[in-house]
């Protein structure tokens, strides 16, 4: 049975993230598990806060992956208990066997997925919209436009994942998750659900003659979901003000959030009927179907891609991106749906809007030619110390990298391919196997931080062993999931709740991956690491050879301050520096800054922090150490 | 009252975020609703830092072109960039060591805009009085001193008090009268 609280009723600012966290612990949701990605990884973090601050009994946990992180809250709600797991939109690509399979096995306690978009894209490796992933495994998905709506969607999601026990999704766009908003806190629902896993194998552990029986249910469950969604009014509706215009538009998420913002500030209102829709898929077909027959034209805007327009049956009188009036690629930023909206709205003769183009500002601005800056690695960035070393050591090498702070390796020179999580390993055995087989044994340097060697380094690494590859794999080992935030990894022992964890240190792994050739090192000792490197690279060309490890450990230094030099090492340029810009192409740290009329590096004290690194970086030896 | 957007740009360390939450915790007790975003590329440090922020009546977190009431810029690069983002008639608070250094024809066209350009040397100040991280908060000031922005100096004081970690109240409390003092001229 559940018992509400009686906290008291409360309005916070909490970024959406946040928001979306609070709707897990209003669910009175039993387990929360996720591995971290822009733009979803506040959303753990908040649940862990939430939990401390209400003294609940979570479990709350960083799994070593996404699909480790849907299991481990799949079980959970096959033993009757609510479960969410949080993660990227390409994180899904990684849980997606699970999500496949789980579709049609079903749930028993509520199970929420979160998938975060990033159209744009700001953070990620693709554009792809989670809600296809919805369409394709055939569960229902939630679209929220505010951080509030995403907390409500949140439980009820949970209800509706319990009602027709199937998992569901919710999709938070990235402008979602990092919006802030006061959000209306409510009281937290106590569900008292001991784990009670009833044996089922004809469903658990079905054979594909029962699969066809779970599609078909799964097919009927889809029917009376999309009922219920045709009644909905909550998420699902025509925006009131809409007075029988003959254009429509039906659209979502941020999209129509700006849309109304932009309808509202050009005094437009009514202007156009809006149909918003939050549960795109299954859609309420009928109530779309009303929509596009009642109005002369229809105009579809939806972020990323088009699950919305691609489901409307007849689409005789819709525009989209599929006819071209919608961008096919980026984020649809209010400036860019106050284009489309002008263009609409002027091609249908219905009302002047005037278009966000290039002012004479803009081009003032333009002309200005206003440095970019492109991100970079920290100053003191124990891994620009391992990449220089790695091209110096071995400038003709590929060098696969992988996804982290570390693909900034590629302002170094010492990145070459970035494909997705894992693909470091995976891409250098290839690469070793194609050339191999030509008889031409290259150098090939695979490089991958800490916590992605973790998420997806072992079965890629063995697989290599065990295949006879040959190349050198550096594992960036800064201790800590620094891109996204400074997550916990199972290197260090610590739960996400800030528990005590059993440590997996990532030698013993590499041992049991079948690397016999591994050492470690002190990434900011280059001299010794490019000496390292060499030795590696004859392991690789000896006939008892095979595949080489370096793991390169040093702690991010905006975790560890501490793990700054103790005895600090200034230096300063001498009058040797001639200007020549290696240090800038190959080292690329924030604090040398090449005075371009003196033909002088200058070092930035604002940014140096005294690693000393650069020192062996100059070829004509002009950065030395500072004498006092 | 009625709805104001409010963007805060500059760069990682300057306290973009502090600040937008201070307006937004300000906009909170004075009963409006608050929507905002905030977006920093993918370096930690040294990055361009930008929050948006909507007091009032909005749905949309992200703030469109020219229709921006108050930018705030704490750096001098971001300025020229986030100048696209105010309305015509709208106001400008820059952090800027030096105004006759800006770019003339910008200041013209921002003038045929009737947008206000005001400038300060928040930073210079800041390091004045021995702490380089209050530019914000001196900015911010600086701008309730000119009486152009809808905040009164005591309840933005009041809820500077209340989010200020204690270690910084006297450095913010202080930076910020120096702001308002030099704003009201």
């Amino acid at each position: 049975m559940a018992a509400k609280s009686k906290t008291q009723e409360e309005t916070r600012i909490l970024l959406g993230n946040a928001a979306i966290g609070r709707g897990i612990v209003e669910a009175g949701c039993h387990v929360m598990t996720s591995y971290p990605g822009t733009p979803s990884s506040e959303i753990l973090p908040a649940v862990v806060a939430f939990k401390k601050e209400l003294g609940l009994d979570t479990y709350i946990e960083w799994s070593a992956n996404e699909k480790v992180a849907f299991d481990n809250a799949l079980a959970a709600s096959m033993s009757g208990k609510r479960a969410a797991v949080a993660m990227k939109q390409v994180g899904l690509n990684v849980a997606s066997d699970s999500l496949m399979s789980s579709a049609y096995t079903g749930v028993i306690g509520g199970l929420v997925i979160i998938s975060c978009d990033d159209p744009g894209p700001h953070s990620s490796q693709t554009e792809q919209d989670s809600r296809f992933f919805g369409m394709f495994a055939k569960v229902p998905v939630y679209d929220p436009s505010t951080p509030q709506e995403a907390k409500e969607m949140v439980k009820e999601a949970f209800e509706l994942s319990e009602t027709f026990q199937i998992p569901v999704i919710l999709r938070p766009s990235i402008r979602i998750s990092h919006a802030r908003q006061n959000v209306k806190l409510t009281p937290v629902e106590k569900l008292d659900r001991p784990a009670d896993f009833e044996k089922d194998p004809a469903r658990w552990a079905a054979t594909p003659r029962y699969r066809l029986v779970l599609h078909r249910r799964l097919n009927e469950t889809l029917k009376q979901i999309q009922e219920r969604f045709e009644k909905d009014t909550r998420w699902n509706y025509l925006v009131e003000d809409g007075d029988g215009s003959s254009l429509g538009i039906i659209t979502c998420s941020m999209s129509f959030a700006a849309l109304m913002d932009i309808l509202e500030e050009s005094d437009l209102k009514g202007i156009v009927d809006v149909l918003k829709i939050g549960t795109p898929y299954p859609l309420p077909q009928r109530r779309v179907a009303d929509f596009t027959r009642e109005h002369e034209k229809v105009l579809v805007i939806e972020e990323t891609d088009t699950v919305i327009e691609s489901q409307i049956i007849d689409k005789s009188n819709v525009l989209g991106r599929l006819t071209g009036h919608v961008p096919q690629e980026g984020e649809l930023l209010p400036s860019v749906i106050h284009n489309i909206l002008a263009d609409f709205l002027r091609e249908n003769g219905a009302a002047h809007l005037e278009k966000i183009s290039d002012t004479g500002l803009a081009d003032r601005i333009d002309e200005l030619e206003l440095p970019i800056r492109r991100p970079t690695l920290c100053p003191g960035c124990p891994e620009r110390a391992a990449f220089y070393a790695i091209r110096k050591a071995l400038p003709k090498a590929i060098y696969t990298s992988d996804i982290g702070c570390y693909t900034l390796g590629i302002n170094l020179q010492a990145v070459d391919t970035v494909l997705d999580m894992g693909a470091g390993i995976t891409l250098a055995s290839g690469f070793y196997q194609a050339y191999h087989q030509d008889g031409n044994d290259i150098p090939i340097v695979a490089t991958m931080g800490d916590s992605t060697f973790y998420h997806s380094g072992t079965s890629s690494l063995l697989s290599a062993v065990y295949n006879n590859a040959r190349f050198i794999l550096v594992i960036l080992d800064n201790e800590i999931t620094a891109m996204t935030g400074m997550q916990p990894t199972p290197g260090l022992g610590v739960t996400a709740d800030g528990g005590e964890g059993k440590k997996v240190p990532i030698e013993g792994l590499i041992r049991g991956c079948g690397v016999t050739w591994i050492r470690t090192i002190d990434s900011y000792e280059v001299e010794e690491l490019i000496e390292l490197l060499k030795e590696a690279r004859e392991y690789t060309l000896d006939p008892d050879g095979g595949i080489a490890v370096i793991v390169a450990r040093h702690p991010c230094l905006i975790q560890y301050p501490e793990a700054r030099r103790e005895i600090s090492i200034r230096v300063e340029v001498t009058e040797d520096c001639n200007g020549c810009r290696y240090c800038i192409d190959y080292f690329e740290c924030p604090a040398l800054r090449l005075i371009e009329e003196e033909e002088r590096i200058e070092i930035d004290r604002k940014y140096c922090i005294d690693c000393g690194v650069c020192i062996n970086v100059c070829p004509r030896g002009a950065i030395v150490e500072a004498v006092d | 009252m009625k709805n104001v957007q409010i963007i805060l740009a500059g760069i990682g360390g300057q306290g973009i975020l502090f600040s937008s939450r201070l307006i937004a915790e300000w906009g909170l007790r004075s009963g409006l609703d608050i929507m905002g975003s905030e977006t920093h590329g993918m370096s930690q440090r040294g990055g361009s830092v930008t929050a948006h922020l909507k007091l009032g009546s909005f749905r949309s977190p992200v703030i469109r072109e020219e229709t921006a009431d108050i930018l705030y810029s704490f750096e001098e690069n971001e300025t020229y960039k986030s100048l696209k983002f105010i309305k015509s008639g709208g106001i400008c608070f820059a952090n800027l060591e030096n105004e006759n250094r800006f770019d003339r024809k910008v200041l013209d066209l921002l003038e045929q805009k009737e947008i206000t350009f005001r400038t300060f040397d928040a930073s210079g100040t800041a390091l004045k009085i021995g702490s380089v991280m209050s530019a914000n908060i001196i900015l911010i000031g600086y701008s309730v001193g000119t009486g152009l922005v809808p905040f009164e100096y005591d309840d933005l004081k009041t809820v500077l008090e209340s989010i200020t970690k204690k270690a910084h109240l006297e450095t913010n409390l202080k930076a910020f009268e120096i702001g308002y003092k030099a704003g009201r001229g």
